[in-house]
């Protein structure tokens, strides 16, 4: 397991210096794990920051805010945000530069790889624990988590308790970074869209069963969206309420406001809020499962957003999050793209 | 409120007899917004349009549907008299319930329904559109063309004795292009230089022509009436105000390449001239094969035989920008290449040639002085084979389409071959003979009845070298057969293809190509000479395989169309373009990657329209994520109510 | 008797090419049933996931896009983005459940009035024995 300690050395640095605004970490979490985000502004609170396998969170997410923050700013304090990514978030980064979201100067970026872990799965792992109070959970050289709990230590082979979107992890490591902590290795993976294949096995009246049921559960809290580092939009298309209003709103526009669905959760309406967040996150998600685990239900919905990771990857050969440089998925073509679905 | 107005066409019996029209102009008015709604017998009469205008008036409508016709049809006509009737014009929409409805369908009552649903939608539509006027824009009166064949030849002197100036631009060294390669042209046989080069000095010397040659365009941009041009000058290291054509310095230069004038028949030298009639009349030193010119000097023999030194080592290319307001994109073709037909040994046998290779044999000024000698022996051909359709007409190896100009020239290589070599034998393999065109048909006649020209219908299976002689294996399918002929030599009449960098200069100046690569007009029919591109016109065999006559017919069109433009002060753009909502645009930049027309830029993080450039597509609409970036009068807001509209009821 | 399901269509049709080559379906007084109810929009390019997903959500029993043929485009190169971004769409909409002949594109040139005619013709027949779509359709 990557240890962070250069990492907390170069923070500390960057605090000290005022080389930064503040820094992005993870910290012990209030009940002991999963770790919570942790932002640091002082360099001797650089100590609180930890390196686990329940350090969750995207927190690229937070770049959203501190873009609105800083936007309020007057004058605007333009120094860098340091940032502590995984492989996952790291591309979260990527999505956002190539969308000219944040410019690269904006952000510092502390980079861990996950080597050949992950991070757990917050309901593997309690079920695991069955009760138990988890003081620490390590990676050892074998690739088993240790969980040392009062009770003592238990070892669990990683892919036991990894969150099923470490398990199709294709980039387990970050791809852009000032400082990286940890080794590149590359985990093997089998089935990088396994969990996509098992649902298109179905048959369709199968397949629609299991989404009917599992969107049916939908109350539209919005938390998924709230959580997604690009659903950084000021105002949803799905919203036609919270028009971002500014002096320069025309009657014309506030009137233009288009009701593509109802505010009310029913069924066809979830269904077409989900499907409406699934093809804006085509090309762009990078599946860090923010959306699935903050998800109040537990609707898989990283399993919708995988499938259109897949076919970029399948149809267009399109990788998501690795360039700042290339053009997004649905802003590019190939001569050659398939048509063969059509007349 | 809104206050629409709904018109129903009968169009006599071609709406009213599939279509219940009282029946629609009933159910829309019920509609909320709809403040009156009629039928009549034919909307485009002039009772018809008065109808409407009155209505307008009478009935205070802000905006009017008209149930009718394909809107390619009437609308101008409908949005003229919504006009005359104190309306904008884009406050009038049309339904088209005759082509896509009434004609289609058989079933009156299913019919009715959809064309209401139709109608409706048209309604929800034009309560939205907004009132606009259309977009103005002062012209550039310039003109560029590129190429400098005889299609490019005729439009610059069209377009510079209309009054407008002109820059043509040649990439090679001098202009003339393949006309100025061929010794006699059918079906007159003019001497094809002696009908040029007239044309050709005319161009050197026109006021109002710059001749830039040796150079390429690197880039256009900018939208019609306004294109803005960087073109590349390349280097000639020699200075035509002070180079005398003494032609000393060929005479010293070491290096030997083939020359591309004759097709590789002789060698050239690094400097040279084309040819001798060339425009302009100067020398060129090709860089790309004099050794040393980019990092030293050359061998310098020749700037130290040249007396008016008038070579210059240290030119450098040199990019030269111009704006103009039209462009005639005449980039010409070049014969299919000669890798591609092994099967007859092109490329591999000395005495297998092309039909251009055998213009400069016949050329009075080509390598044999008009001799018809064998490349390989210099011995005169006393039977010569040649092969129409080579490359052409054959989906499945080569080229489908016809190359249009082989017959003719085939027949008239056969009969200059019987001129020169009286007592030798010609054959000619075609497939069929496409004689159309004025003295066409009785030109073959001639080459068959008066020069004995034997033709043999049928294609060639193989051809291989023998003894000296290439034997031409064959099927005579009118007699059914077999045919082996001990030829001396054999022209082969290659397909004509697209110029070499068309694929490339098609997408610098955003012209679509065909599926064989020539340069695609705007309508096959009735817009011939424009291309896609709004202010771009084409001229010549880059946009299809044609003739001397077609060429310069269709280059006279070209320039027609480009004074059309250049006589403007202004130029009018519909006004449906894209606007962007700044505070939901996030300036991501996808709107900017996916327009076809470099409309839109980001500036200060936002999103702008260049509305001159905007050709209102719409493909940024279905791109934003955040609905920022709309087409005006065709808003996602307006297709969300049309949608409903069509699947109401 | 009961009467035979009819589907309501909805067709996106280009201005350039697919509209009117359903003109001249048209003008040549080619027959297929009345079930599509044509929207012309200026590109196929310019149709948005959000045009297919609404139909459905209002109660289309199929949607159809048509565009120019590739190369064709009138804009160019809207029709590649088109056929990209509804490829996405479909996958999507084919993984949640949704009958895969529900959503439909097709390249109509404007000269392809016989070929307009049978898209539809066949869209209709694969449509009939679906029945109603209420998968996605707003609950009333």
């Amino acid at each position: 397991m990557a240890k962070i300690d250069t990492l907390k050395e170069e923070a500390r640095k960057l605090l000290q210096d005022g080389k930064v605004k503040y820094i992005i970490g993870y910290g012990a979490g209030s009940n002991g794990w999963p770790a919570a985000p942790l932002f640091i502004k002082q360099p001797e609170d650089v100590d609180k920051l930890i390196w686990d396998p329940t350090c969750i969170h995207n927190l690229v997410r937070f770049l959203v805010d501190e873009k609105r923050r800083k936007g309020k700013e007057k004058p605007p304090d333009k120094r860098p945000v340091g940032i502590f990514v995984k492989g996952c978030d790291s591309r979260a980064i990527v999505v956002l530069l190539q969308e000219k979201f944040i410019e690269r100067g904006d952000v510092y970026i502390l980079g861990i790889s996950c080597e050949k872990a992950g991070v757990v799965d917050d309901a593997k792992l309690a079920k695991k624990l069955a009760g138990k109070k988890v003081i620490t959970i390590e990676v050892d050289d074998e690739n088993r988590f240790v969980l040392t709990t009062a009770g003592g230590k238990i070892e669990v082979p990683v892919e036991e308790l990894l969150a099923e979107r470490c398990l199709e992890c294709r980039a387990n490591f970050p791809v852009i970074y000032d400082v990286l902590s940890g080794e590149k290795t590359k985990r093997a993976v089998d089935k990088p869209f396994g969990s996509v294949e098992k649902i298109e096995s179905l048959p369709v009246e199968e397949r629609w069963a299991f989404w009917k049921e599992q969107i049916d559960k939908c109350i539209r809290c919005y938390a998924c969206r709230s959580a997604c580092p690009m659903c950084y939009c000021d105002e949803c298309v799905v919203d036609s309420i919270q028009l971002a209003v500014s002096a320069d709103t025309t009657a014309d526009e506030k009137a233009g406001r288009i009701k593509w669905i109802q505010r009310s959760a029913a069924p066809s309406e979830n269904m077409i809020y989900h499907l409406v967040r699934a093809i804006h996150l085509g090309g762009r998600c990078i599946d860090c499962g923010e959306c699935e685990r903050v998800c109040p239900l537990d609707i898989p919905l990283r399993l919708l957003n995988k499938k259109l990771e897949k076919e970029a990857k399948e149809l267009f050969d399109y990788e998501v999050g690795f360039d700042p440089d290339l053009p997004a998925l649905i802003s590019s073509f190939r001569d050659d793209d398939p048509q063969d679905f059509i007349r | 409120m809104k206050r629409t107005g709904v018109f129903v066409c009968h169009c006599g019996i071609n709406i009213a007899g599939t279509v219940d029209v009282k029946k629609v102009a009933e159910e829309l008015a019920k509609h909320p917004g709809v403040v009156h709604s009629e039928d009549y017998v034919y909307m485009c009469s002039d009772p018809g349009q008065n109808l409407i205008e009155q209505a307008i008036k009478e009935k205070k409508l802000d905006s009017i549907v008209v149930a009718c016709c394909s809107p390619n049809l009437h609308e101008t006509t409908f949005r003229n008299a919504a006009n005359r009737a104190g309306i904008n014009s884009f406050r009038c929409e049309i339904a088209n319930i005759r082509e896509q409805c009434s004609w289609v369908h058989k079933d009156k009552p299913r019919a009715t329904r959809k064309a209401t649903k139709i109608a409706h939608s048209a309604v929800e539509k034009v309560r939205q559109n907004e009132s606009l006027e259309p977009l103005s824009v002062p012209v550039t009166r310039r003109a560029l063309v590129v190429g400098g064949g005889i299609s490019g030849i005729q439009a610059a002197l069209d377009l510079a004795n209309s009054g407008f100036e002109v820059i043509l631009v040649e990439r090679s060294p001098s202009i003339g292009g393949h006309m100025i390669q061929l010794s006699e042209t059918f079906p007159t046989l003019d001497c094809s230089q002696c009908i040029l080069t007239p044309k050709m000095v005319e161009v050197s010397k026109h006021p109002k022509i710059k001749l830039m040659t040796y150079s390429e365009v690197q880039d256009v941009t900018g939208y019609v009436g306004n294109f803005k041009v960087k073109i590349l000058k390349k280097p000639t290291y020699v200075d035509p105000a002070k180079c005398t054509l003494c032609d000393e310095c060929t005479k010293v230069c070491p290096i030997v390449v083939p020359n591309e004038f004759d097709l590789g028949l002789t060698g050239r030298r690094a400097i040279y001239i084309p040819f001798p009639q060339a425009i302009p009349a100067s020398y060129t030193l090709d860089d790309k094969n004099c050794p040393d010119i980019s990092t030293t000097i050359a061998c310098g023999k020749c700037a130290d035989v040249c007396k008016p030194k008038a070579i210059d080592y240290d030119q450098k290319p040199e990019v030269i920008e111009e704006e103009v307001g039209a462009i005639i994109v005449a980039t010409g073709f070049d014969l299919y290449e000669k890798e591609n037909m092994a099967e007859y040994g092109f490329g591999k046998y000395p005495d297998v040639l092309d039909g251009l290779q055998f213009e400069r044999l016949l050329s009075a000024s080509g390598p044999t002085m008009g001799k018809i000698l064998r490349p390989s022996d210099h011995k005169e051909p006393k039977e010569v084979v040649f092969i129409q359709c080579s490359g052409s007409r054959d989906p499945e190896n080569h080229c489908a389409y016809c190359s249009k100009i082989c017959c003719m020239y085939t027949a008239k290589h056969a009969m200059l071959y019987k001129h020169h070599v009286h007592d030798g034998q010609a054959y000619v393999f075609y497939i069929d003979i496409r004689s159309g065109g004025k003295g066409y048909e009785e030109f073959v006649q001639r080459t068959v009845e008066e020069d004995g020209v034997v033709y043999l219908r049928g294609k060639v299976s193989k051809i291989f070298e023998d003894k000296g002689k290439i034997v031409v294996w064959g099927m005579d399918t009118l007699t059914g057969k077999a045919i082996e002929i001990d030829a001396d030599m054999v022209v082969l009449a290659q397909a004509m293809r697209p110029s070499k960098g068309a694929q490339e200069l098609a997408k610098k100046f955003k012209l679509a190509m065909d599926k064989d690569g020539f340069l695609a007009e705007a309508h096959p029919k009735l817009r011939p000479v424009e291309s896609v591109t709004s202010g771009m016109f084409l001229a010549g065999a880059a946009q299809a395989p044609k003739d001397i006559p077609e060429a310069v017919a269709q280059a006279s069109g070209a320039a027609a169309k480009a004074v059309v433009i250049l006589s403007q002060e202004r130029l009018f753009h519909a006004p449906t373009v894209a606007r962007v909502t700044n505070n939901l645009c996030t300036g991501c930049g996808m709107c900017v990657a996916v327009c076809p027309y470099d409309a839109l830029s980001l500036k200060d993080g936002k999103a702008e329209v260049n509305e001159v450039l905007c050709e209102g597509c719409g493909t940024c609409t279905a791109t934003c994520l955040r609905s920022a970036i709309q087409v005006k009068n065709l808003t996602q807001h307006q297709v969300a109510e049309m949608i409903e509209a069509c699947l109401g009821g | 008797m009961a009467e035979e399901f009819e589907p309501r269509i909805v067709a996106f049709l280009c201005k350039w090419c697919s509209s009117a080559g359903s003109d001249l379906a048209g003008v040549s007084r080619m027959e297929y049933p009345p079930n599509v109810v044509p929207i012309q929009v200026m590109c196929s390019g310019s149709v948005s996931p959000l045009y297919i997903f609404s139909a459905f959500n209002k109660g289309a029993d199929g949607v159809l896009v048509s565009g120019c043929h590739p190369g064709d485009c009138h804009y160019i190169k809207g029709n590649y983005y088109a056929r990209r971004r509804l490829n996405l769409v479909k996958q999507l909409l084919e993984y949640i459940g949704l009958e895969p002949e529900r959503f439909q594109m097709s390249w109509i040139s404007a000269a392809e009035g016989t070929k307009y005619t049978q898209v539809i013709k066949d869209f209709v027949k694969e449509l009939k024995p679906l029945g109603p779509q209420s998968k996605l359709r707003r609950t009333p």
